[in-house]
């Protein structure tokens, strides 16, 4: 494949190290002389210097054969232009934008740009699966399905504690796959399958209906 | 009009100056408080500290009952970024934009917003002006 | 002075030929040395670098036969190649690493450009980077004069 980047800081220019590495041609566009002059001393010639919002330098990139933009500079205005901008004159199929503020996210996305990333949402995910206090973790989101796959922690407050799972009024079109109890294999759950404290369970369900299916898990 | 505008440099204070004299409501934004002296001292509407690409500041300058937008700061894709909040979420019914980069205007002009390239004008201006 | 293998980048400029006469005077023949005249064609990036433009390839063909012709003239055996590459700088230093060569040996005409004195972005890349020697063959371009 062969991939752009914009923004030559130290994300951009480990992006660019581990896709060289997977056998990807990549190219970073940077604005900096000097930055761009020390990666291509230590990564061969695969920085061009320019700004990669402006259409002639990413027409000089050859934007157009590209396969993927992945827009990583450090102002969030700066990477949705340089995705619009690919995407929309050089049609590129699949952009990536990292996004400082995390409420950016959605409405990246919304403005037509593929994946939109907050490393701030990312943490924020890690922390919460790391607390207690937080029984539901997002696991991976299905754009294309509409689809959320999420981690449900039985806690001892838990009213469901004793319950089968025939008995919980789960959301409409949410599936339990997968119930991993301590020291034992995990286990697809049946309508007879009891909930005990600690269970992880892992599910499928529409985003609209997370909370719902939190709340007929553990109660609250 | 209620208008809201972005940026208080030489054009934005001025478009703010001449509107407010009118008797337009204008609400002008900068991230930067020095920026506001250029505003005339008999300037009549309001002048807000904050960064026009966040949402939550846009919503504190009142964005939400805004007959206008108008965005003329430094940065094309400051502009560009608040512009589309402001059309998109905000779904304010006029919004202009200033875009430096004859290219990147052609593009958003295309993309539904209306853009603005001073430089395009300037230089059919001169150009006229030497031909008459 | 005499040199083992010599790197000879040449560009399709009269100075390309004063530069291989000088690398066959300079080569130690009895010692086996090896002359390697390579030409760079610069890939844009528009295009994979694998492309074959068949105008490019052809101009070099003729670039590198010509010299070859002009290395015969003085009993001279020169080897040849076509790169392709981003930037011909690096280009020059890949190869110059990889054949190891003790010597890079490039004919210069002096260019103007905007009315300035320019010694371009490849003569100064190489001075900066090369494993080697580096000579600079600077001739006098008589269409100038």
């Amino acid at each position: 494949m062969y991939i752009i980047i914009v923004g030559g800081g130290r994300l951009g220019y480990y992006l660019a190290k581990a896709l060289l590495d997977e056998g990807h041609e990549v190219l970073i566009l940077e604005k900096d002389a000097a930055v761009c002059q020390s990666i291509n001393n230590e990564l061969g010639s695969i920085c061009l210097r320019g700004d990669g919002c402006e259409a002639m330098t990413l027409e000089q990139a050859g934007t157009s054969r590209a396969d993927m933009l992945i827009a990583v500079t450090g102002e969030d205005e700066d990477n949705l232009v340089a995705c619009q901008v690919a995407k929309h004159k050089f049609k590129v199929l699949r952009t990536i934008a990292r996004v400082r503020n995390p409420r950016n996210e959605d409405f990246f996305r919304q403005l037509g740009v593929d994946v939109a990333v907050s490393s701030t949402s990312i943490i924020l995910e890690h922390i919460k699966h790391e607390l207690p206090t937080h029984p539901l973790m997002h696991l991976l989101t299905i754009q294309e399905k509409e689809l959320e796959i999420v981690e449900v922690t039985i806690s001892p407050e838990s009213i469901t504690v004793g319950k089968q799972v025939r008995e919980l009024s789960l959301p409409p079109e949410s599936i339990l796959s997968l119930v991993i109890r301590k020291e034992r294999k995990p286990t697809v759950p049946t309508g007879t399958t009891t909930l005990q404290d600690g269970d992880q369970i892992i599910a499928v369900t529409r985003p609209e209906s997370v909370e719902a299916l939190k709340s007929a898990l553990t109660g609250s | 009009m209620k208008v809201v505008i972005m940026g208080c440099g030489r054009v934005g204070a001025q478009l703010a100056a001449m509107l407010d004299k009118e008797g337009h409501q204008v609400t002008t934004l900068d991230i930067d408080a020095y920026s506001f002296r250029r505003l005339p001292p008999e300037f009549g509407g309001s002048a807000i500290i904050g960064n026009g690409v966040d949402e939550e500041t846009l919503k504190k300058v009142g964005i939400e009952e805004a007959d206008a937008f108008v965005a003329v700061t430094q940065g094309d894709n400051r502009n560009v970024m608040a512009s589309q909040i402001a059309k998109h979420k905000f779904k304010v019914p006029r919004v202009i934009c200033r875009i430096y980069d004859p290219l990147r205007s052609d593009i958003y002009s295309l993309l539904g917003l209306e853009a603005i390239s001073p430089t395009t004008v300037f230089a059919q201006m001169l150009k006229e002006k030497l031909e008459g | 002075m005499e040199f083992h293998n010599i790197l000879v980048p040449v560009a399709g400029a009269k100075a390309d030929e004063g530069a291989i006469e000088l690398a066959c005077r300079l080569a130690n023949r009895k010692n086996g040395s090896r002359i390697f005249a390579v030409h760079v064609i610069p890939v844009e990036r528009s295009l994979p670098l694998d492309t074959e433009i068949a105008s490019e390839i052809n101009r070099a063909e003729t670039i590198l036969t010509h010299i070859e012709e002009i290395a015969r003239r003085r009993n001279c055996l020169i080897e040849t190649d076509i790169l392709q590459a981003r930037e011909v700088g690096p280009a020059i230093i890949d190869e110059a690493i990889e054949r190891e060569v003790d010597l890079i040996l490039i004919g210069v005409t002096y260019k103007k450009h905007f009315g300035q004195f320019c010694l371009g972005d490849v003569l100064p890349y190489v001075l900066k980077n090369a494993p080697c020697r580096v000579l600079l063959d600077h001739q006098l371009d008589e269409s100038e004069v």
